[in-house]
């Protein structure tokens, strides 16, 4: 589907458009430079006093880089980053998982099925990509106080599964039709039951389209602020990276050895994914883009 | 009969937790945004299209929606604008270019909470860059603390942000540029700015048209970044309606008049979404033409 054709990285050349010569490299350098200032100082700034942040902000002296702050950053007792990085693996795990178990299956029938209730279900699924979940979120803190999951693991972890399940769903639904459906006849013949086929036989095949929406939910669980914050509260004593980045750095917003270290900490894991992984994450973060 | 339980198995949890967490809490909001409850009562009052006719006279609320769509209408034609003019540029598979797309993206991977906190550590009154103006001896500059600099300075931040995503869509949407026509232009002998003119930009309208709507479906919802960056401020001027809508739910405690707010900004984005969605099903038809 064109979610996941439309990322596709540029390969192909067109000579008429590309500026030649060293006026483009020139710009892009300095482009690149402006771009990258604000990373730059996060990272140097993690290692200075705030005397040396705030009067020398862009100098690299390495005798007057100290891991002090970096460390009393990461056992800061308003937000243990390492707990952080936990809970928030944890919570990325489960609702990846989560979500590809109820997603899965459900795309397989809507596939496989030419009746017009299947294409309405798909509809409907669909239709939940519109909601945004900024504002999504008021209601559901009373279906969760109704049904006792306010404030808990697992009432975050379904909402935040049901948020996955609608561009899931339409990405698998759209890749598995393109899945001859004659290879899970065959293995039907043989007598194995629809679960079966579609886990041992379709799952493996969608691996581009799971590992796209991995991507994108673990980049999205892992940055999400909003829910965490008013589903978790800080009542619940449980802080993902980003709702702890919000109690340790907003009481301390000019304390910058406070800041900016705790901030390095806080997108370190994202950033070291990121230059592993960069196609698939450009890809992945851009095909959840198009999702509107 | 076993074949539909089987059926009901693979539908079945992912459906009824759609419903519990999706439909059911869309429908609490239309419902809840004709009455004047305050969060915690058992009874709160219908009051019919109240709240929505209160909309239109709340100064605060009215003034979100502007800010709102002065972020979305100015945002999305500066991501367009930078995302095409920085897909022209780094259109082409040499690793330089490679490395540039990287690093044109890379904010994207971060969450809008620390960009903002680092932005605003970076522009704030005693920030990084007005601490070394102090230094040499410069006058202070009001990045966040004048409320036209403030939503300036967000737009930029956001801009900053995202337009990788742009340039990433953009570069997509000139590999569908047919490579016959680009030759039969240069062969004519038309210039570089007419080739593009004619020949490129024509080619990726569809491509333009989705890249629009989607930056301004992203920028109707801008939150997190309002938190951490402004707070809101200075004296409200950069509440956005997603903002308030949270602000009037949670801390006002009016969640009828929050979620009539909701239903509003739902029906807006749901529109433009639409939109996307049609406009793309014409596009991919489109390409494949």
């Amino acid at each position: 589907m064109s979610a996941l054709r439309m990322p596709r990285v540029a390969t192909v050349q067109f000579k008429s458009f590309r500026t030649k010569g060293w006026g483009r490299i020139a710009f892009l350098v300095v482009t690149s430079v402006l771009m990258l200032v604000p990373m730059y100082l996060l990272i140097v700034s993690a290692f200075k006093s705030q005397q040396d942040i705030l009067q020398h902000p862009f100098s690299l002296a390495p005798d007057q880089l100290t891991t002090e702050y970096l460390r009393k950053a990461a056992t800061n007792p308003d937000f243990n980053i390492l707990k952080g990085y936990a809970v928030t693996i944890l919570f990325v795990v489960s609702v990846n998982v989560l979500s590809v178990a109820l997603a899965g299956p459900v795309s397989y029938v809507i596939a496989r099925r030419s009746e017009r209730r299947y294409r309405m279900l798909l509809l409907l699924f669909v239709a939940g990509t519109f909601i945004p979940s900024q504002v999504l979120v008021i209601p559901v803190v009373y279906t969760l106080k109704f049904l006792g999951l306010m404030g808990t693991i697992p009432g975050f972890v379904l909402f935040e599964t049901t948020l996955t399940l609608p561009f899931s769903i339409f990405l698998y639904a759209g890749y598995i039709m393109t899945i001859p459906a004659s290879l899970d006849e065959a293995a039907a013949v043989d007598g194995a039951g629809k679960h079966r086929v579609f886990w041992s036989i379709v799952f493996p095949l969608m691996k581009p389209a799971v590992v796209t929406m991995v991507i994108l939910n673990t980049f999205s669980v892992w940055n999400d602020f909003v829910n965490p914050q008013i589903i978790l509260g800080p009542g619940s004593g449980l802080y993902t990276v980003t709702t702890g980045v919000y109690a340790a750095v907003s009481q301390y917003s000019t304390d910058y050895t406070v800041v900016f270290p705790t901030l390095l900490l806080a997108v370190a894991p994202l950033l070291v994914v990121f230059v592993l992984l960069q196609r698939h994450v450009i890809s992945g973060l851009t095909a959840g883009a198009t999702k509107g | 009969m076993r074949a539909r339980l089987t059926t009901l198995s693979m539908v079945g949890p992912a459906l009824v937790l759609f419903v519990v967490m999706l439909v059911v809490p869309v429908c609490l909001s239309l419902y809840l945004s004709l009455t004047d409850w305050d969060g915690y009562s058992a009874n709160p009052a219908f009051v019919g299209l109240k709240n929505y006719v209160n909309l239109t006279h709340s100064a605060e609320a009215i003034r979100a929606g502007w800010v709102t769509l002065l972020i979305a209408a100015v945002g999305t034609v500066l991501l367009s604008v930078f995302g095409l003019g920085f897909a022209l540029l780094v259109n082409g598979a040499s690793r330089l270019n490679a490395f540039f797309r990287i690093v044109l993206f890379y904010p994207h991977v971060l969450s809008a909470l620390v960009v903002g906190f680092l932005w605003s550590a970076v522009l704030g009154t005693s920030g990084v860059v007005n601490g070394w103006l102090t230094s040499k001896g410069a006058e202070v500059l009001p990045f966040l603390s004048d409320p036209k600099w403030a939503l300036a300075s967000l737009i930029a931040v956001l801009v900053w942000a995202g337009f990788g995503v742009n340039v990433v869509l953009y570069l997509a949407g000139l590999q569908t540029v047919s490579k016959d026509l680009l030759e039969a232009a240069r062969i004519d002998g038309a210039s570089k700015r007419q080739t593009f003119f004619n020949v490129t930009l024509p080619a990726l309208a569809p491509v333009v048209t989705v890249n629009l709507v989607l930056s301004l479906v992203t920028l109707l919802k801008t939150y997190d970044l309002v938190v951490s960056l402004t707070g809101g401020g200075p004296a409200g001027s950069t509440q956005t309606a997603a903002y308030l809508i949270l602000w009037d739910s949670f801390h006002n405690n009016a969640l009828g008049f929050g979620s009539a707010q909701s239903v509003v900004l739902m029906v807006i984005t749901a529109g433009l979404a639409l939109t996307v969605a049609r406009l793309r099903a014409r596009a991919d038809r489109g390409v494949q033409a």
